[in-house]
C-alpha cells in the first residue's frame, strides 16, 4: 500500500484510539445525505412503480388504437391475437360523457369493456372496493371512487349518462334521452386522475352511447410473460392496417411518465444539496487537518515524500470519508426503507391521522422500489463530491514549503 | 581517502527582514566523508538550522552547490540517502512507534518482511522493543527521540542530520540519546552532522565546527 493511502487511513481511523470526531462528523454528513437520497428515490420509484403496475393492470402492456373507430370484432382482433408474444386482447370504447346524479353533473371518461375477454387482459377485480364486476351488464356501470363521491352515487343508486351524440341530435331537432344506469360497484386504482373521472360499462353500452355500431376505439393487449412489450408493439404494427397503430403503455402514458420522472429527478437534485453540504463539511475538516498537521506535512517532506503524494494523502482521506459515508448511508437508507411502514404508521397513530393518510394519499403502506440506476447515481455523486472536496485541502498541503511547515507553531 | 557523502560549496542563504537583506550563510564549504561525525555549534540565530535544512535539501540555497555522494542533491533521493532527527521529534501521533519507524521505509517502497524485521531490530537497538506498539503519546520525550533516531536509520542512510536532538530533553536523557546516535552511526558507518548548542556533545564527534557570521570555522 502506498504510504499516502496508509497514512490517510491511519489519520482517519487511528489504531488503538477513539474514532476521531472530525471523521465521525464528516462520515455522518455524507451518510445522512446518501440515506435521504436512497429513501426518497426508492419511495418515489415505489409510487411510480405502483402507478405503472396499475396502468398495465387496467389496460395491458400494449394498446392498439385507430384514428377512426375500427371494426375489431373480426379480422383485426384475430390478427392481434395471433401475433407472436400476444397472450390476450380485448376491445374497448372510450370517450367523454356527462354523468348526473341528483342534478350534480360531472364529465368523466366512459370506458366500455368486453366482459367476455376483459379479464384475460385487465385485472380490474383487484381494484374493486365495493360491489362486483360480475354484476356489470348493459344497464349498469362501475364508478371510480372519487367520482362516486362527487356524484353522491353508490352501489344500488341510479345515475344518468348523456352521450356526446346529444348535441348532434339536438341540431337535427331529435330528442335523445339520457341512459339511466344502475351503479353496481366502485373501484379505486390509487391514481387521482383515474379515480376521479372513470366509469366502466359494457362494450355494448359504450358502442350505443358513442353511436359506434359494432366498431371500437381500440384494443388492449396483454403480452406473454417472456415477451418484450416494444417488440410485440413493433410486430403488431407490421400486421395492422394503415391508420391503426400499436403503442406500448409507456408511449400511451408518455407525458405522464415524463412528468413523474422529472419530478423524481428534481427531487434527486434538490436532495443532492445535502451531499454537497456534507462535502463542504469534509473540506472544512480537512482544511483544519492541514493546519493542525502542518509540521507533520513538513516531516513527510523531510522523510522524502513527494509533493504529489502529500496531496494524494488528503485526497485519499476525502475519498475514504466519501466511501465510508456512502456505505453507511446505504445501510442506513435500506434499514429505514425496511421499517418505513412502521415509521409512517407510528407517526400517523401518534397524530391520530391513519384514516387521513389513506383517504388523502390513497395508500396505507408506503411503497418502495429501489432502482439500481438511482443507487449507482447516488453512490457516484456522493463519492465524487467528497473526493472533489479534498482537492483544496490537498492543494494547500502540497504547496507548503517543508522548512516553513517544520517551523510552524 | 574515504568517499565524500556530502559536499557543500559556497552555500549562501539570505533572508529579507523588511527592506533589509540579511545574509545568514555567506559561502559555507563543508565536506563530510562516510562514517564521519561532525558537530556544528553556533549562537542562537547564527543559521545552524538553516544550514542543516540546506544540507537536507529541504530549502534551496541562494548560491553555491550541494552534492550527496558526488551527485546533485535532489528531493527524490532524500528518502534513501539521508535520515533526519529533529529537536521536536515529529512522530506521527496516529500510528505506533514501530509504524513510525517503518514510515521512513514506506517512502521508498511498501515494507515487506525484511523491512519489518529491520524496524523491530532498530527498535530493540534503541531499547524500545517492548514499546513498539505504543503510540507516541504514550512515550516519554526521550523514548520519542529514540524512536525518531530509529526512523532516521531505517533506510540505512549514508548521512544522518540531527538538529538539536537533545533540545527538548533533560541532561541525563540527552546524554543517552547522543551516545545512542553516535554509537549507531559508528556501527552502521553512517556519516553524522550534529547541530548542537552543547559543547560536551560536540566534543564527542570526530570534527567540531562553529558557525559564525555565516561561515563555518
Amino acid at each position: 500500500m502506498p504510504w499516502y493511502l496508509y497514512l490517510a487511513l491511519k489519520q482517519l481511523f487511528p489504531s488503538g484510539r477513539r474514532f476521531p470526531f472530525f471523521t465521525a462528523i464528516s462520515v455522518t454528513g455524507v451518510a445522512l445525505g446518501v440515506a435521504v437520497l436512497i429513501v426518497v428515490t426508492s419511495v418515489m420509484s415505489g409510487f411510480e412503480w405502483g402507478i405503472r403496475q396499475m396502468m398495465v393492470d387496467t389496460e395491458g402492456e400494449v394498446q392498439v388504437q385507430a384514428r377512426l373507430p375500427m371494426d375489431a370484432t373480426g379480422e383485426i382482433l384475430q390478427r392481434i391475437r395471433t401475433t407472436p408474444g400476444v397472450a390476450a386482447a380485448t376491445p374497448f370504447v372510450k370517450g367523454f360523457v356527462m354523468a348526473m346524479a341528483d342534478n350534480r353533473p360531472t364529465f368523466p371518461t366512459f370506458r366500455g369493456i368486453d366482459l367476455a375477454s376483459v379479464e384475460s387482459v385487465a385485472n380490474l377485480k383487484r381494484y374493486m372496493r365495493a360491489g362486483s364486476l360480475d354484476d356489470l351488464d348493459d344497464d349498469s356501470v362501475v364508478l371510480s371512487s372519487i367520482l362516486a363521491r362527487s356524484l353522491g352515487a353508490y352501489p344500488g343508486d341510479q345515475i344518468e349518462i348523456y352521450s356526446p351524440l346529444l348535441i348532434q341530435k339536438l341540431k337535427s331537432d331529435e330528442v335523445f334521452l339520457p341512459r339511466r344506469m344502475r351503479v353496481v360497484g366502485l373501484f379505486e386504482v390509487g391514481h387521482q386522475q383515474l379515480d376521479s373521472s372513470t366509469i366502466y360499462g359494457t362494450l355494448r353500452t359504450g358502442q350505443e352511447i358513442f353511436g359506434l355500431g359494432r366498431a371500437v376505439h381500440g384494443v388492449d393487449v396483454r403480452i406473454k410473460p417472456d415477451a418484450n412489450e416494444e417488440a410485440v408493439a413493433a410486430q403488431l404494427n407490421n400486421v395492422l392496417p394503415p391508420g391503426v397503430r400499436a403503442m406500448t403503455w409507456m408511449e400511451t402514458w408518455d407525458d405522464f411518465l415524463w412528468a413523474l420522472h422529472l419530478e423524481k429527478r428534481i427531487n434527486f437534485f434538490l436532495l443532492l444539496i445535502i451531499v454537497l453540504v456534507a462535502a463542504f463539511s469534509v473540506m472544512s475538516s480537512l482544511l483544519i487537518a492541514v493546519v493542525r498537521k502542518t509540521r507533520e506535512i513538513g516531516l513527510l517532506s523531510a522523510l522524502g515524500a513527494r509533493t504529489r503524494d502529500v496531496a494524494l494523502c488528503f485526497c485519499a482521506q476525502a475519498f475514504i470519508v466519501g466511501l465510508a459515508g456512502t456505505v453507511l448511508g446505504l445501510v442506513f437508507g435500506f434499514a429505514v426503507l425496511a421499517v418505513r411502514n412502521e415509521i409512517v404508521h407510528g407517526i400517523a397513530r401518534l397524530l391520530h391521522r391513519e384514516e387521513t393518510l389513506r383517504e388523502l394519499y390513497q395508500f396505507s403502506d408506503l411503497p418502495s422500489h429501489p432502482l439500481a440506476s438511482d443507487i449507482v447515481l447516488t453512490i457516484v455523486f456522493s463519492i465524487v463530491f467528497s473526493t472533489l472536496a479534498g482537492l483544496i485541502p490537498a492543494w494547500r498541503a502540497a504547496r507548503l514549503k517543508p522548512v516553513e511547515a517544520l517551523r510552524h507553531e | 581517502m574515504s568517499e565524500a557523502v556530502l559536499t557543500a560549496q559556497q552555500l549562501r542563504k539570505d533572508y529579507l527582514s523588511g527592506d533589509r537583506r540579511i545574509e545568514v550563510l555567506r559561502g559555507v564549504d563543508l565536506a563530510v566523508t562516510a562514517g564521519e561525525s561532525v558537530s556544528i555549534r553556533g549562537e542562537s540565530g547564527s543559521g545552524k538550522s538553516t544550514l542543516l535544512n540546506l544540507l537536507a535539501g529541504l530549502d534551496a540555497p541562494d548560491g553555491g552547490s550541494l552534492a550527496w555522494a558526488g551527485a546533485a542533491a535532489r528531493a527524490e533521493r532524500r528518502a534513501a540517502f539521508l535520515g533526519m532527527v529533529f529537536q521536536a521529534f515529529y512522530l506521527i501521533p496516529e500510528i505506533d512507534a514501530l509504524a513510525n519507524v517503518l514510515m521512513a521505509a514506506r517512502m521508498v517502497r511498501s515494507p515487506g518482511v525484511a523491512e519489518r524485521a529491520r524496524a523491530k531490530e532498530l527498535m530493540a537497538r534503541v531499547g524500545l522493543a517492548e514499546r513498539a506498539t505504543h503510540l507516541p503519546g504514550q512515550l516519554s520525550g526521550g523514548e520519542r527521540q529514540r524512536v525518531a533516531v530509529a526512523r532516521a536509520l531505517m533506510n540505512s542512510p549514508k548521512l544522518l542530520l540531527a538538529d538539536e536532538p537533545t533540545g527538548n530533553l533533560d541532561e541525563h536523557t540527552g546524554d543517552a540519546v547522543i551516545d545512542l546516535l553516535l554509537s549507531l552511526c559508528r556501527e552502521t558507518g553512517t556519516a553524522l552532522v550534529l547541530v548542537t548548542h552543547n559543547a560536551a556533545y560536540a566534543q564527542k564527534t570526530g570534527r567540531q565546527l562553529f558557525l559564525r557570521e555565516g561561515l563555518l570555522h
